[in-house]
């Protein structure tokens, strides 16, 4: 804490204000608290050592009781900071000294004031100041002495932390541990000081009045989990009200005039001691002596006791309001002591008497007295027109339903009907009743007293709606931020009764005329009757707006107000306007005046990021109250996600997203998809550069940061479409009303888009989206939309699941490049000889649907089979069907989330034959133990996982819908792994003290799981942290292109083979049929090629190279289950071992390929090669292997074989420039 | 509950603090963040000009009087506009211990009295006197009603 001229606090409060000592000012602590770590570093460092040798000496001292005054001049002579041990040692100095006055000035001056910059009390200190206690006589000494007896009775005694704060002491109990001779701990000094203090509040003398109001503060400094010093003061404090509160009270003269005798006057001082000391106190709820205290407390002359008497009991009333109720009796009505409070010149007392009010007027325990639950909402209404917008706000609250955060929702919409409905009649004289005026409220005569009248004349009957939306019309146009800041928040609030109260169907015309009402509430006034027109129907409650007043008028009066409210220069209080705003949006009107609003505001960067994220949450909130609006609400988010992407939580956006969309209904779920996915149209994010052709304007221009955060979102949203697309679009593969026919898996591309799209339009809409990214988003979003693609073939039927495996091939073989090279150079990455740079992720994924359609067309052949011969089924054949079922089960559970009991990887045509298994073996359908995805873990780090199920169509139908989100997060459907969850229910539940970030978030830091993390976990199994740290290294160093793709090739090239080769009994092992057994084992590549992998130095060359140019043909016989039938199957010879020489199989190229290195090989398309043995995939030609890729259908008996793997080779030490494919003998 | 009340000087330096149901752990967080919402908007602000924010269900309002800036920190019953009058009370004590907004300097010459005055206002979370000669008062050790 260094001023402009290097001083410290510690010199500053020196005697010497202008020579501050240059020795201390480095090493001195450089603040009372904010780098607190220094100041415990400088203290600390002479900790042991100096500070243990003062204490000692201190005591020694005090114990010799020697007055060294000297000392403390000597210091200030010498111009030194005071230390601690300097103080503490004067205080036992003075506190002993004889000379009272000087010593007592010094306490005063010098001493106590430093003392008070110290975190906490040495409570070796303490003796002295019981000593002090008793002896000095000086005021200003004492109410010091009190000051410090109360903190080390508050003192924890945890490493000298106080709620005082200050600059950090050591802990005095450890250090008086260690301290063997003389140590003194608070275990030691705090029951004197509690004897001390509890004899001194209980000192009834009257002189000393004065020391006994403070003792007794001072003793309710400690700590409540102290049961013996609660006992205590429960003691004291009902001792000193036994005396003082049942006397007559002489109300208030003696507060307001200085009058007052002596006696009523020290009464209500000890009065106040005595309500403060029991306001600190835990509530006592069952206890009626409590509760008559408190209640009396009412009628204290004192406002401070009568604030905190109403405080309690508002609380009390809370647990007990019929208790409570009954205690005031006929303190609430006109006269009595809760009327006078209304007047009282304390805004908190009022507060408490509004909450009170409103507790009591609502409690169901009271339903059989509405005569005091009116008079309680009476009061309430009243303070409707409290001077204070602090009280007035609350009254609002109060009417608002609002009282805390756990307020039902019925309770919220009977606040907006009571709000719009109700009529506020000022206070009468107790002999009129209502309904007099009801019966005849033309004639009846005006109740009022000539008196009330005349102060009451300018106020009328109001409707409770018009002064409330007059009075925050008027606050809106206080200067004061936190008047608006507040005056929203009441907005917001009455903005949730309303929603609350649209979402329960109360009837409210908010276009219907105010004075309608008048006809159904109870009190109607004399005094409208006379200015009316005759007719009820005619009189205006208004004072001048004519019969247009309506609520709609007046809300919309009001809106426009807030709207401008925009414009306050106060972040804060605009990020109240626009969650006040959001609230108060009707799902069923326009939202652009709203949305540009929103739009303007995100501009400016001056918004923090925990404010953007309340208002996301805000809009999480507002979608739990109004499903109707998830497109709306989504149409908002999608502002948050372009405008400020780098400052939001992009986990509490696509829970945003997902709640939506599950909210929106059958109707609104395309257009919301559209809305999250409209974020896919945006200019393609910059995640610094890949590569030297990425534009260098676009780089400077954006933020990196947000660039970066945009790319998030952007494969957020790739990897929600790809998720929740069957969702939105309805259509599930267990679902498919049409069976995966062979004339529609013949159509051509185009036809097949053709179908599919007027099939579905939904979901070819959000297919072509994600094919786009696939070609088109950067390295990140490609990997996402591949992932997604696949999830979406996994779960769509037919022709779906063709189109997507025809792309995905496509994009595998990078065979489309040309097509595509547009955009691709729109993109700015350099594909190098890389292609899609997706080939080896894409191969898994394309392996799996492999797997699939060759098991359907097995199954066909079967039935067929069975169907010409005409036999059934034998067990053994349906038990191999249901093991190939629940195999590709299993395997397509790795991908994504699919309902076990009704997925049908063998097509629908399987489902009768499934079902015939398990009914004969009963075997239940839902085997989640069985799942390989939750046996092996995974499902744990993909939540999806979890918040599929209400994806089943079944499950979901709009009561679920509703239900679930009217209980957001209660119905265990999003699983309490959702990163976001947790974040948006504690908002909704209003908690939350925790200081706000001060950095700007580091969003790369943040412990939840991205898609990226989510995806390497899922691929990745031993080696993701190294894997992932790879890749981020690639994205994140824009200059390199080598660590990109050697992060790609160690990424995927180490995972491919670790996914599968962990678990190798999944596949090929257990396949029965030879050919099958082929085609699985080129799932699993062998582990040794992934250690291979890893282990090798130079990973570039891993890079999946050239798929434009490495392709060829083979000709396609193993990959084609009609075609292979009968033919022996290279595949099936082995798993893991070369093929045996004599079994020669051939390849043949099916484009011209130019070697791009030594150790590959020129090729002409037509050419055939040779090929050694297969392993998993891998074509060896003496020992040079090559990767394949497949292609389906096999219709088309297209097979390529691409290049791969050539650094291998070196290993091998065989220079083979050969590559060779699957030989012709294999021909169909 | 009034959860902080905190006083810096201008640089962002901690001069007085005192906390009411915030963790340890969380009070160096407040303290940061304070002292940065301060610096962001209390340049050039005039003296006793309110300003407010919130996060999450907290509410903030601070103030700069001389060379000091004020925080308070509340929630619940001590929304932004209750920590108005508690701001209000502490820097009029402050003003009637100093004599006039304070600098720096004339602040820490009273530290002291200024302690005692904020005993006197904000005691274990509370708002609990309001009134300038009942405080005055008060730390002399009088009784807060003079008999």
């Amino acid at each position: 804490m260094q001023d402009a001229s290097g001083t410290t606090l510690m010199d500053l409060i020196t005697a010497d204000p202008t020579a501050p000592p240059p020795s201390t000012s480095g090493t001195s602590p450089s603040t009372l608290g904010k780098p607190a770590q220094k100041p415990v570093q400088t203290e600390r460092r002479t900790k042991k050592g100096t500070l243990m040798q003062i204490q000692s000496d201190t005591i020694a001292v005090a114990k010799a009781l020697n007055p060294v005054r000297a000392n403390i001049r000597t210091q200030k002579q010498k111009r030194k900071p005071v230390s601690y041990a300097q103080l503490a040692r004067s205080i036992h100095e003075l506190s002993a000294a004889s000379d009272q006055k000087s010593s007592q000035k010094q306490l005063v001056n010098h001493v106590f004031p430093k003392l008070a910059v110290y975190n906490s009390v040495d409570p070796s200190v303490a003796p002295s100041l019981l000593m002090l206690d008793q002896q000095c006589e000086d005021r200003n000494v004492l109410r010091y002495v009190y000051y410090y007896l109360a903190r080390i009775l508050s003192d924890t005694g945890s490493q000298g932390l106080s709620p005082g704060g200050g600059i950090p002491t050591p802990n005095w109990d450890a250090l008086a541990d260690i301290d063997a001779v003389g140590g003194v701990t608070r275990a030691d000094v705090v029951p004197r000081i509690v004897n001390q203090l509890t004899t001194e509040a209980s000192n009834a003398d009257i002189e000393f009045h004065a020391r006994r109001i403070a003792a007794l503060k001072a003793l309710t400094a400690a700590p409540s989990s102290n049961s013996e010093i609660l006992a205590k003061l429960y003691e004291i404090v009902f001792g000193i009200l036994d005396k003082v509160a049942d006397a007559n009270q002489k109300r208030r003269k003696g507060m307001f005039g200085k009058g007052g005798d002596k006696e009523s006057i020290i009464r209500s001082n000890l009065q106040y001691a005595a309500l403060t000391a029991l306001r600190r106190l835990p509530l006592d709820p069952g206890n009626p002596v409590f509760l008559h205290r408190a209640v009396q407390g009412v009628s204290f002359a004192d406002p401070v006791a009568v604030r905190h008497s109403l405080a309690i009991i508002s609380e009390l009333a809370t647990k007990d309001p019929y208790s409570v109720a009954m205690a005031l009796g006929k303190l609430v009505l006109p006269g009595g002591a809760l009327q006078d409070i209304l007047h009282l010149h304390d805004v908190l007392a009022r507060v408490s008497l509004a909450r009170l009010c409103h507790t009591i007027s609502r409690a169901r325990a009271l339903d059989e007295r509405p005569d005091i639950k009116s008079q309680f909402s009476s009061v309430l209404y009243q303070l409707l027109l409290d001077p204070s917008e602090r009280v007035c706000f609350e009254a609002i609250l109060c009417v608002l339903g609002k009282f805390d955060n756990t307020e039902r929702t019925e309770e919220r919409a009977g606040g907006w009907y009571r709000l719009t409905r109700e009529i506020l009649k000022l206070p009468e004289v107790p002999s009129v009743t209502l309904k007099e005026s009801i019966d005849d409220p033309k004639d009846a005569l005006p109740p009022k007293s000539a008196k009330d009248k005349a102060s009451h004349k300018t106020r009328r009957p109001q409707p409770l709606v018009k002064l409330v939306m007059r009075r925050l019309e008027s606050s809106f146009r206080s200067f004061s931020r936190p008047v608006l800041h507040a005056a929203a928040r009441v907005v917001q609030e009455m903005g949730k009764s309303r929603a609350a109260a649209f979402s329960l169907g109360v009837d409210i015309d908010e276009g219907a005329p105010l004075h309608a009402y008048s006809e159904t509430v109870e009190s109607v006034d004399q005094d409208i009757n006379e200015t009316s027109e005759g007719s009820r129907k005619g009189f205006l409650l208004s004072n001048g707006m004519g019969g247009k007043d309506t609520i709609a008028n007046l809300l919309a009066s009001l809106m426009e107000v807030v709207r401008t409210t925009v414009a306050c220069e106060c972040v804060y209080v605009r990020g109240m306007v626009i969650k006040a705003l959001i609230w108060m949006q009707s799902p069923y009107e326009p939202f652009d005046e709203l949305e540009s609003i929103i739009a303007s505001e995100l501009s400016d960067p001056a918004w923090p990021s925990t404010l953007l994220n309340d208002i996301l949450l805000t809009l999480h909130a507002r979608f739990k109250a109004t499903p109707d609006m998830a497109v709306t609400l989504l149409e908002i988010a999608r502002i948050f996600a372009t405008k400020v992407p780098g400052k939001i939580d992009a986990d509490v956006l696509q829970l945003l997203w997902k709640t939506c969309l599950v909210g929106a209904g059958p109707d609104g779920k395309h257009t919301a998809l559209e809305a999250v996915t409209i974020v896919l149209d945006l200019p393609p994010p910059q995640p610094g550069t890949m590569s030297g052709l990425t534009s260098v304007d676009r780089v400077s221009a954006s933020d990196p940061k947000s660039a970066l955060a945009l790319q998030r979102l952007v494969q957020a949203a790739v990897w929600f479409l790809g998720e929740n697309a069957n969702y939105a679009a309805s259509e599930y593969a267990w679902e498919s009303a049409t069976p995966p026919g062979t004339a529609l898996m013949m159509l051509d591309a185009d036809k097949m888009v053709a179908a599919a799209s007027s099939r579905n339009p939904t979901l070819a809409g959000a297919l072509t989206r994600l094919q786009r990214c696939a070609f088109s988003g950067s390295w990140e979003v490609r990997i996402v939309a591949a992932q997604a693609l696949t999830t979406m073939a996994i779960r769509s039927g037919e022709p779906f699941r063709l189109q997507i495996y025809e792309f995905l091939h496509a994009l595998a073989q990078g065979g489309m490049q040309s097509q595509f090279s547009e955009i691709h150079l729109s993109n700015g990455e350099d594909q190098g000889a890389s292609g899609t740079g997706l080939g080896s992720l894409i191969a898994p994924m394309l392996k799996v649907l492999d797997e699939m359609y060759r098991a359907q067309d097995d199954l066909i052949r079967e039935m067929r089979n069975h169907d010409n011969a005409k036999k059934e089924w034998t067990d053994d054949e349906l038990k191999k069907l249901y093991e190939t079922h629940e195999k590709l089960l299993d395997l397509v559970s790795l991908f994504c989330y699919v309902p076990r009991a009704k997925y049908l990887p063998l097509g629908p045509i399987s489902a009768k034959l499934i079902d015939i298994y398990r009914t004969r073996h009963n075997i239940s359908a839902s085997a989640g133990l069985n799942d390989i995805a939750v046996a092996t873990g995974i499902s744990d780090l993909v939540y999806e996982s979890n918040a599929t199920p209400e994806k089943d169509p079944d499950e979901l139908d709009q009561d679920l819908v509703n239900a679930w989100a009217a209980n957001l997060g209660d119905d265990g459907l999003w699983g309490n792994n959702a990163p976001a969850m947790n974040r948006v229910n504690e908002f909704l539940a209003g908690a939350g003290t925790d200081a706000p970030d001060v950095e700007e978030e580091n969003f790369t830091s943040r412990a939840s799981v991205s898609y990226d993390d989510m995806w390497a976990k899922t691929l990745l199994e031993t080696t993701e942290v190294e894997e992932y740290d790879a890749r981020s290294s690639g994205t994140s160093s824009p200059e390199s292109t080598g660590s990109v793709e050697t992060s790609i090739s160690s990424h995927f090239g180490g995972s491919y083979p670790s996914l599968f080769s962990s678990r190798p009994t999944t596949y090929g092992a257990s396949q029965s049929s030879e050919r099958s057994g082929a085609a699985g084992s080129r799932f699993s590549n062998p582990g040794g090629s992934s250690s291979t992998f890893e282990g090798v130095g130079s990973p570039i060359r891993e890079e999946p190279p050239s798929y434009e140019a490495s392709v060829m043909q083979r000709f396609e016989s193993f990959e084609n289950p009609m075609a292979a039938r009968g033919a022996p199957s290279f595949g099936s010879q082995d798993d893991e071992e070369p093929i045996s020489s004599d079994n020669q199989q051939f390849g043949k190229a099916l484009y011209d390929f130019t070697a791009g290195g030594d150790d590959e090989l020129n090729l002409t398309a037509g050419e055939e090669l040779e090929i050694d043995y297969e392993v998993d995939g891998w074509f060896y030609h003496f020992h040079c292997h090559v990767i394949i890729v497949l292609m389906y259908p096999s219709y088309v008996a297209l097979c390529s074989v691409v290049l791969s793997g050539l650094s291998l080779h070196s290993q091998h030490s065989v220079p083979s420039n050969l590559c060779w494919s699957p030989g012709s003998n294999f021909l169909a | 509950m009034i959860l902080a009340v905190l006083f810096s000087n201008s640089e962002g330096n901690i001069l007085v603090e005192r906390f009411h149901g915030v963790p340890s752990e969380e009070r160096l967080h407040w303290r940061s963040f304070l002292v940065k919402l301060g610096a962001d908007n209390l340049k050039g602000a005039k003296n006793e000009e309110l300003f407010v924010a919130s996060h999450k269900s907290v509410y903030i309002v601070y103030t700069v009087l001389g060379d000091v800036c004020i925080y308070v920190v509340g929630k619940d019953d001590y929304d932004e506009l209750a920590l108005s009058e508690v701001i209000f009370v502490i820097t009029s004590a402050v003003k009637d211990v100093c004599g006039k907004p304070p600098t720096e300097r004339l602040f820490l010459d009273k530290y002291g009295r200024i302690c005692l005055c904020l005993d006197e206002i904000v005691w274990k979370g509370m708002l609990e006197n309001t009134e300038k000669d009942r405080i005055k008062r008060l730390i002399r050790l009088k009784p807060p009603t003079d008999v």
